[in-house]
């Protein structure tokens, strides 16, 4: 399906890269580095420059923690977009956020996307969206509470359960007035699952490829990968490019990461073998 | 009047091998230009003319000569359609071949310091029409030396009507291997 995000119209072929940048103090993977504004403007200059397409922009860290109100959490994104929006305005800016006032708030300065990560906690999130034609991430959370982990989650098929929740929510937010070529399906690795959990969502991530709905997936050094190969944060680079690789071969279209360049080669790579993507430049054997 | 265009039967040419960047970006154009010159004057049909489809290519099953898909594929290219024939006098001719593919290190078929005389005595003869030598090519070391298409060198000998040089509109060997375009007017 062609994506259009926000002001931005990609061809049904693209794979897109989601950088993702943080406004947090307290983030998992890089424990505040761009926390100070500039840092996070520098991020975002330095993944534009790596090729990504889009940023995702969070201001409250996903796992549980000092509690960040709306007034908080507007004054870390808000102006922040604003001030990507004027800098790179071919670049699709994607909010992190569940929340409806917030994503008002920076969609009026310019955010194409919202990245609901808590998968429709705030059920006015999508008149958000729709209200500024501003695309939509339909995550699969399993119905927990924003910023909580997984305690005792069971499914009888998590992929079943990710591919109702989300395409329900898809379908509401349609309803809404989203336009549907903004719309994403997350099946959200971590989020309301154990390990085993996400690896099977990501084993059978093409049942949720053939819903038509393009497909985001979000991996990049998460704990399904550390637990899975016995790594701390900051060692599973290598976990999460499989993990990539093989979402990739079931037809994922937009990957929100921290390393731009090493997703992107992984990505492209897969295409090729799926026979997708033409090689860059084909000679051996062929001269 | 064209009489006769050459270019080479490297694969890279076809459509079906293309990658995102053309790594032969001159040699297409020049390619282009030649059969498009070989057609100006809309004739009905052309004649092809390739070495047989290499045998080992057959026994996987690749029975078409890559020369004749590389020659119908340029045609399409700029838009020519009518009836590929084999050569006939007064008919417009299309020879799809190219020299060794030892020329480098890094060739194909690895540095063979004998790939580079070969070159340039066929590249010669086929400049010159000097079909006596085109006739008289050591098929055995063209073999030895990764150039097919002495097959089609020796029938080019038979039906390249006397007439002046060809004229080199490409003469080079990107990869250790040597493509030459030519078109005998």
């Amino acid at each position: 399906m062609t994506l259009k995000l926000g002001r931005h119209e990609f061809p049904d072929d693209a794979t897109l890269m989601m950088a993702i940048v943080n406004r947090t103090p307290d983030s998992f993977y890089d424990k505040g580095r761009t926390w100070a504004e500039d840092r996070a403007f520098d991020r975002v200059a330095q993944v534009v420059d790596e090729g990504a397409e889009i940023v995702d922009i969070g201001g409250i860290k996903a796992a549980p923690g000092a509690e960040i109100d709306v007034a908080e959490e507007r004054r870390r994104v808000v102006q922040f977009v604003a001030r990507v929006r004027a800098a790179h305005p071919g670049l699709v800016i994607s909010v992190d956020t569940w929340r409806a006032e917030v994503g008002r708030a920076v969609c009026a300065e310019g955010a194409d996307v919202l990245n609901d990560a808590w998968g429709g906690a705030d059920p006015a999130l999508v008149d958000a969206a729709a209200e500024f034609d501003a695309g939509l991430v339909c995550t699969h959370t399993g119905s927990v509470t924003p910023r909580t982990r997984p305690f005792r989650i069971e499914y009888a098929d998590v992929v079943a359960a990710a591919i109702t929740d989300t395409t329900a929510y898809a379908e509401r937010a349609v309803a809404a007035g989203v336009d549907p070529r903004g719309i994403l399906i997350d099946p959200a690795h971590d989020f309301g699952k154990n390990t085993v959990q996400s690896l099977e969502v990501t084993r059978r991530l093409a049942e949720m490829v053939a819903t038509g709905w393009p497909v985001l997936v979000s991996l990049s050094n998460k704990d399904f990968v550390g637990e899975t190969l016995d790594l701390p944060v900051g060692e599973r680079l290598i976990g999460t490019l499989a993990a990539t690789a093989v979402c990739a071969l079931a037809g994922a279209r937009v990957y929100r990461v921290h390393e731009v360049v090493e997703t992107r080669q992984v990505v492209d790579m897969v295409a090729s073998i799926a026979g997708r993507r033409p090689p860059r430049r084909a000679v051996r054997g062929l001269a | 009047m064209t009489r006769a265009v050459l270019v080479p039967s490297a694969l890279v040419l076809l459509p079906e091998y293309a990658g995102l960047v053309d790594p032969v970006p001159e040699l297409r154009s020049a390619c282009r230009a030649a059969v498009a010159g070989l057609v100006a004057d809309g004739p009905p049909v052309v004649g092809v003319l390739a070495a047989p489809a290499r045998r080992d290519n057959v026994a996987r099953g690749v029975a078409s000569p890559a020369g004749h898909r590389i020659a119908h594929h340029l045609l399409e290219e700029v838009g020519w359609s009518g009836e590929l024939t084999e050569p006939a006098a007064g008919v417009p001719l299309l020879v799809t071949g190219n020299g060794t593919a030892c020329r480098t290190e890094k060739a194909p078929g690895h540095l063979d310091p004998r790939a580079v005389g070969f070159d340039a005595a066929l590249g010669a003869a086929l400049v010159t029409g000097d079909v006596a030598a085109l006739r008289a090519l050591d098929a055995r070391l063209a073999e030895e030396l990764w150039c097919h298409d002495v097959p089609a060198f020796t029938r080019l000998a038979e039906v390249l009507a006397p007439g002046p040089p060809a004229e080199v509109h490409y003469d080079a060997d990107p990869f250790g291997v040597q493509y030459w375009v030519l078109t005998w007017p």
